[in-house]
């Protein structure tokens, strides 16, 4: 009788294993998210999220391989009246994934949610500076700004998919949970057939998409939490692209099947010293972190070379403007304690630093846990200081703790993070002074001129020029210690093509070109 | 076993609940952090006040207390942060999967650990008896995590035979073929640990039930082996199984955690999870009453076997 069952359940299990095997429908794109997107742009919180709308909803305009503005679901525009008016032609031969005409209105209806808090909006800071938007015809809009803003061409490409305004007028963004989760329209090469909760996301072409017709059979957003699991999931076939941290690598070098690529991240990984702490207020201070740390190390050993070395707060992905002729500061720990004796800080007689009346110079560094290369990082930061005299305590938080309990209080004296940003180099909102994100509270009067400047200049030669110079203030009065810029790695399977050489959410907006063969 | 009894029960089991629920909301709310959601440091001041009241975070703790003891009493259990959805309908789309994979899990457990178990506790200390030892000692002590990607890599990367994760092929839901091949690699996963701690009971049970005066003289009687290993010894032995696999059950249901996240398995434990770092008060309030609800269910479940199994414990009862 047992063998008899066993002889059953082995023959089963062999039948489960041919019968099931599926074939894969060709010229499908697996594609992993951590968690059950939102599929909607205006209110979606998370890069997940992002990515699948990135497919679903284009936007007026999309990133080109410069990261510089092209026509999307704008066919033109002009820009009038010293940079407050933006007016847009619109293409007429879009049309929704349920078959209505795409117009103006549903421009007009995207931009007042987009601008209220109310509606559960994401992007009410990106669009602070819209006045009013109107339809002047149903294919053409008019944008007012109530102040000249440079960056808001570059917005409108970033993350301000456009929505239907025929199935969403009239209530709060958030409450429209079937359009979010399950039955999202937007006007993208690829539309939505079918989601499993926790599962996966199926999309197909969409035959009536404005651009070129898509090459793939279509997408699938499969929900995979763990990145081990990815990885094993790339390796096997069972997903196209993954985004790897460089302790991945090891186990993705010598995979045939695989190409490693490297896509420039609009990103700074950083750290702020909590200028309401008299020990950062100093300049000097803050100018000899920049000798302490040894920045190269940490790109070399923890990053596996995958980052750019740092010259100021813009990254090196904004190629416009940033300025390579600035002399990046190296590891020079004798030179940090010179500046830091300046600052009044020498070490005593066991190499501590301690000011004139003895008093340690003492801080906590908070991380956020659970990166491998972020507390990396924050480790070698931390023995760095040790090495010249500083004592430092290190500290991993949960991010939601770190962020709640202590950066937006400013109960902190150093954290370790990172900003990652539209591709335009307005930093205001995170150096200017008293602005919501500058949580180092940095406050210099020539960088909140300099960044006043360089938003509302739409000139580009300008702009460079505004920028350039900030970026040397920076060098001598740091408003952070910028630790690196880092590379996105972007493991591909290699019969993938047709990716354009950018971060995969700006490639996303360009996934008619993608081939698989 | 009365009705009287069993409305005790009844009532024991709503005190339990209501301290569940009031011990857990607390915990949760003054735990440090707060909703992932407003984890972003990019979020205006604006934003933020504007997603706290959508919330209803911006009311003192008190009052949030009030709403959520008011609405959970009606049956409203309230809408998730995170999907925006009734927190009742998240969970019973993830209870399907999740009873998928552990009532295949506690099939393979019982298929397996009770015949291994029962096969050693009646040979003490033969090499059989030694090697299973060992190999269960080696799975209880195994990490969930470590051997689910080991598995992973063996079976869908190095031999490509099975799906490396996920509940069905995307394209194929509904196919039963496909989800058995998806299922394998979790339903093994998640019940190891369990065959092991299964399979150790049943061996300790049966070897002291073995040893007593009832089985040698039926024994001498002639029953046959099946008869006497499966009718007497184990129905005897089967006591402290059923507490054992009592004790399972609840956290089956409650999810496989970690099983479910390696395995991409959209379950009630990856739920969880999901829930726990995204400090989305509703859903872990849900899960947790769900969880505690079940826990005390099979508990009572329990306790109507054992007079079933075992005549003595049904005097007394």
């Amino acid at each position: 009788m047992p063998k008899r069952l066993f002889s059953v359940g082995l023959l089963t299990l062999g039948l489960t294993l041919t019968l099931g095997t599926a074939q894969a429908q060709s010229g499908i794109l697996k594609l992993p998210l951590i968690n059950d997107p939102i599929m909607n742009p205006v209110i979606a919180p998370d890069l997940g999220s992002v990515l699948i709308n990135k497919v679903i909803f284009p936007g007026l305009v999309r990133p080109n391989e410069d990261l510089l503005p092209e026509p999307d679901l704008a066919k033109s525009w002009t820009i009038t009246n010293a940079g407050l008016v933006y007016t847009f032609i619109l293409r007429n031969d879009v049309k929704w994934h349920d078959g209505k005409p795409f117009t103006a209105d549903d421009v007009v209806f995207t931009f007042k949610a987009a601008t209220d808090p109310k509606s559960g909006s994401r992007l009410v800071s990106d669009f602070s500076s819209i006045k009013d938007v109107v339809a002047v015809n149903p294919t053409t809009v008019r944008f007012t700004l109530s102040r000249p803003f440079a960056p808001f061409l570059t917005l409108l490409g970033h993350n301000a998919g456009i929505l239907p305004k025929h199935l969403l007028e009239g209530k709060p963004l958030n409450d429209a949970t079937a359009f979010n989760r399950s039955t999202p329209i937007g006007t993208g090469p690829f539309k939505v057939t079918r989601v499993v909760p926790g599962a996966s996301i199926t999309l197909e072409v969409n035959k009536d998409y404005y651009g070129t017709k898509p090459k793939l059979a279509g997408m699938v957003f499969k929900v995979v939490p763990d990145i081990n699991a990815q990885v094993a999931q790339l390796r096997s076939g069972e997903l196209d692209w993954v985004n790897v941290e460089p302790n991945n690598l090891a186990s993705l070098q010598n995979d045939p099947n695989i190409t490693l690529k490297q896509a420039n991240a609009v990103q700074h990984f950083l750290v702020f010293f909590n200028q309401k702490n008299p020990l950062f207020a100093p300049a000097k201070v803050r100018e000899s972190m920049q000798y302490a740390v040894n920045r190269k190390a940490i790109i070399d050993g923890v990053l596996k070379g995958y980052a750019d070395y740092p010259t100021g707060t813009l990254p090196t992905a904004l190629k416009k403007y940033y300025d390579k002729s600035i002399k990046p500061v190296q590891y020079d720990p004798a030179r940090a304690k010179a500046l830091l004796a300046q600052a009044g800080w020498k070490p005593d007689a066991k190499g501590q630093l301690v000011n004139a009346k003895g008093e340690p110079f003492k801080f906590t560094l908070i991380v956020d846990r659970g990166n491998p290369s972020r507390e990396q990082a924050a480790l070698a930061v931390q023995q760095d200081l040790k090495k010249i005299g500083m004592d430092v305590t290190l500290q991993p938080l949960e991010f939601a703790t770190l962020v709640r309990d202590y950066l937006l209080p400013g109960k902190y004296d150093a954290n370790l993070i990172w900003w990652t940003t539209p591709p335009d180099p307005d930093q205001y909102s995170f150096y200017a002074t008293g602005q919501d994100n500058n949580n180092a509270f940095f406050s210099n009067p020539k960088a909140d001129e300099l960044l006043k400047r360089g938003r509302e200049t739409a000139d580009v030669a300008q702009r460079q020029k505004i920028y350039n110079e900030f970026q040397r203030l920076e060098m001598t009065n740091p408003p952070v210690l910028v630790l690196y810029y880092p590379k996105e790695l972007q493991a591909i399977r290699k019969n993938l093509s047709g990716v354009p050489d950018l971060g995969i959410r700006d490639a996303l907006r360009h996934s008619e070109d993608f081939q698989l063969k | 076993m009365t009705l009287s009894y069993l409305l005790k029960r009844v009532f024991h089991a709503l005190i339990v609940l209501v301290m569940v629920g009031i011990i857990t909301f607390f915990v949760v709310r003054l735990a440090p952090g707060g909703p992932s959601l407003l984890a972003d440091p990019k979020l205006s001041a604006v934003e933020r006040q504007a997603i706290e009241e959508r919330l209803g975070l911006s009311d003192p703790l008190p009052v949030q207390f009030a709403k959520w003891a008011g609405q959970t009493a009606r049956g409203n259990l309230g809408n998730s942060f995170l999907y925006g959805a009734p927190t009742v309908q998240i969970i019973m789309t993830r209870l399907p999967n999740t009873l998928i994979l552990a009532g295949t899990s506690l099939l393979l457990t019982l298929a397996v650990a009770l015949p291994l178990g029962l096969a050693s506790g009646l040979r003490p200390g033969t090499a059989f008896d030694r090697i299973t030892s060992t190999v269960s000692l080696v799975f209880v002590a195994v990490p969930v995590f470590w051997f689910g990607l080991l598995l992973i890599i063996l079976f869908a990367v190095t031999w490509r035979i099975l799906p490396a994760g996920g509940m069905n092929t995307a394209g194929l839901e509904g196919s039963l073929p496909d989800l058995l091949r998806h299922l394998i690699l979790p339903a093994v996963v998640l019940s190891a640990a369990s065959i092991a701690e299964i399979m150790r009971y049943t061996r300790s049970s049966t070897r002291t039930v073995s040893t007593l005066d009832y089985v040698r003289t039926a024994r001498a009687k002639g029953v046959g082996d099946l008869a006497l290993r499966y009718r007497h010894i184990l129905r005897n032995a089967a006591i402290p199984i059923l507490t054992a696999v009592g004790l399972q059950l609840p956290r089956l249901i409650g999810g496989a955690a970690i099983t479910e996240t390696i395995f991409g398995w959209p379950g009630m434990g990856r739920l969880s999870v999901e829930a726990a770092l995204g400090r989305d008060y509703p859903l872990i309030m849900g899960i947790t009453l769900f969880v505690a609800l079940a826990v005390v269910a099979f508990n009572l479940l329990i306790d109507l076997l054992y007079p079933w199994l075992d005549p003595r414990v049904r005097a007394e009862a």
